[in-house]
């Protein structure tokens, strides 16, 4: 269970989160929606612990974040996949994939290499292991983010709108990645702009509008003319992304 | 009489010349490397007072002139110390001195080149400081940190011709001890010139292929 208590977090004068309240049980796929700036991204590096917390407290199974002596416990049972993906250029893919397994959890480079190949396998890359991320396209670079994220087994995936940087045709080759891993039970919080998407693969949709959430309810609720649909924010931010599509 | 006539024993004098210039660079660069390089991880490791310490005597050493450094070493630190000062303990001293500093500045600006997001998803995949220095920031900061490193070096084996002034027996000494002897300054000189050139021309190629190397992962081979 991730627990997200009252977080509150600052930049200077500004505001990006507010008094935020979540729960992400095993599980569940949550979404979380929002404008650019409502602080989504922000709240991800809240959870992995690279944002320090200026109010409220956030666990991981009962480790707590804000904790310096439990962070690299709480940081073991979340992995992440990050917007402009940030591979390592200087390792190919296999190594950006195996670094962690075999630094941190001491898993034989053997091992940890079969298991990279393996999920390389499974996104469909398996051909690519001894490319180096600038030979990679966009989506290939990203399907290479997941697996390292998916190497250290994480039980919960925590995905920062993973796809906005990347055309359509890309971008359909990540989301597909994802929708088979949220179809596997893969516990996942995901931040994302692709609303159709969060849609058909979340169990919950949260809304964040200028670092509060303004609404936190089942998919079906929140898709709702009498459930989410009834804020006018969320009304006007859904309809504006259907005319940008 | 003198003899002006130029013999073969000369070559031998030169190279010989030549080989402790060689030696002396080497030395000198290697503990340069080892120093400066310690100086900039403990910069990086943000160690109270050590770090500010060691950077105020880079800030010194890499803003005197090294010819000063070298008679303050050769003729100061007796005086202080009360002991000899050999002229090779001296040029090792000063030049090591020297080399750190300019190396500590080249690998402090390339340990911070390497992206801030890379550092931190590394620390998210949960490496400690010390993996991500030497399995995220160290290699990136060789290949970025080669290219001045390389112009350094190649400086510094230049530099090592100041040492002939208190008397040890370098290239540029030897240089000095065949033209009184022969009175042949353009041969003389245009000779030792050419074989510094040479010497550096190896530094400068050997470090050009490290960095290729070190370079391979951005280099396009297509999709």
């Amino acid at each position: 269970m991730i627990q997200i208590e009252g977080v509150g977090k600052s930049f200077g004068q500004t505001k990006v989160l507010d008094g935020v309240d979540l729960r992400v049980a095993p599980g569940e796929v949550v979404s979380i929606l929002g404008a650019s700036g409502s602080g989504k991204s922000t709240l991800i590096r809240c959870i992995n612990g690279l944002e320090k917390l200026d109010k409220g407290r956030i666990s991981i199974d009962g480790f707590r974040v804000d904790d310096p002596k439990q962070l690299q416990q709480a940081r073991r049972r979340s992995g992440t996949v990050f917007q402009l993906f940030h591979l390592y250029p200087h390792m190919t893919a296999l190594q950006n994939i195996t670094l962690a397994p075999i630094e941190v959890l001491k898993v034989p480079k053997r091992e940890a290499e079969d298991a990279a190949r393996e999920l390389l396998a499974s996104v469909g890359l398996s051909g690519r292991a001894d490319a180096y991320p600038a030979q990679l396209s966009g989506g290939q670079r990203q399907r290479v983010g997941i697996c390292r994220a998916l190497a250290m087994k994480p039980r919960y995936l925590l995905l920062d709108e993973v796809t906005s940087a990347l055309d359509p045709e890309m971008t359909a080759e990540v989301l597909d990645i994802l929708a088979k891993l949220a179809a596997a039970g893969t516990t996942m919080l995901f931040v994302t702009h692709e609303i159709d998407f969060a849609r058909q693969i979340s169990s919950r949709v949260v809304f964040l509008e200028q670092g509060r959430l303004l609404a936190d309810l089942p998919t079906a609720d929140f898709f709702a003319a009498d459930g989410g649909l009834a804020h006018p924010r969320i009304a006007q931010f859904l309809s504006k992304m259907k005319k940008d599509h | 009489m003198r003899y002006t006539e130029f013999t073969v024993h000369d070559i031998l004098l030169l190279l010989q010349g030549a080989g402790v210039s060689v030696a002396l660079f080497a030395a000198t660069t290697a503990i340069g490397l080892m120093i400066g390089l310690a100086w900039a991880v403990l910069r990086y490791y943000r160690t109270p007072v050590l770090a500010p310490c060691f950077a105020a005597v880079a800030e010194l050493l890499k803003n005197s002139p090294v010819l000063v450094q070298l008679f303050l070493v050769f003729f100061g630190l007796p005086v202080l110390l009360e002991t000899d000062v050999t002229p090779v303990q001296a040029a090792v001293v000063t030049l090591s001195g020297n080399t750190a500093a300019f190396i500590y500045v080249i690998a402090v600006s390339a340990i911070e080149s390497t992206g801030r997001e890379q550092i931190e998803t590394a620390r998210v995949f949960g490496l400690s400081r010390w993996q991500i220095l030497r399995r995220i920031v160290a290699p990136q900061a060789a290949a970025f940190g080669l290219g001045p490193l390389t112009g350094l070096l190649v400086n510094q084996l230049q530099v090592t011709s100041l040492i002939s002034v208190i008397g040890v027996m370098d290239l540029t000494k030897v240089g000095a001890i065949l033209n009184l002897r022969t009175l042949k300054p353009f041969i003389v000189w245009t000779v030792v010139g050419l074989l510094y050139y040479l010497m550096a021309k190896l530094i400068a190629t050997t470090c050009a292929r490290l960095e290729s190397r070190l370079r391979v992962h951005s280099q396009w081979k297509g999709l």
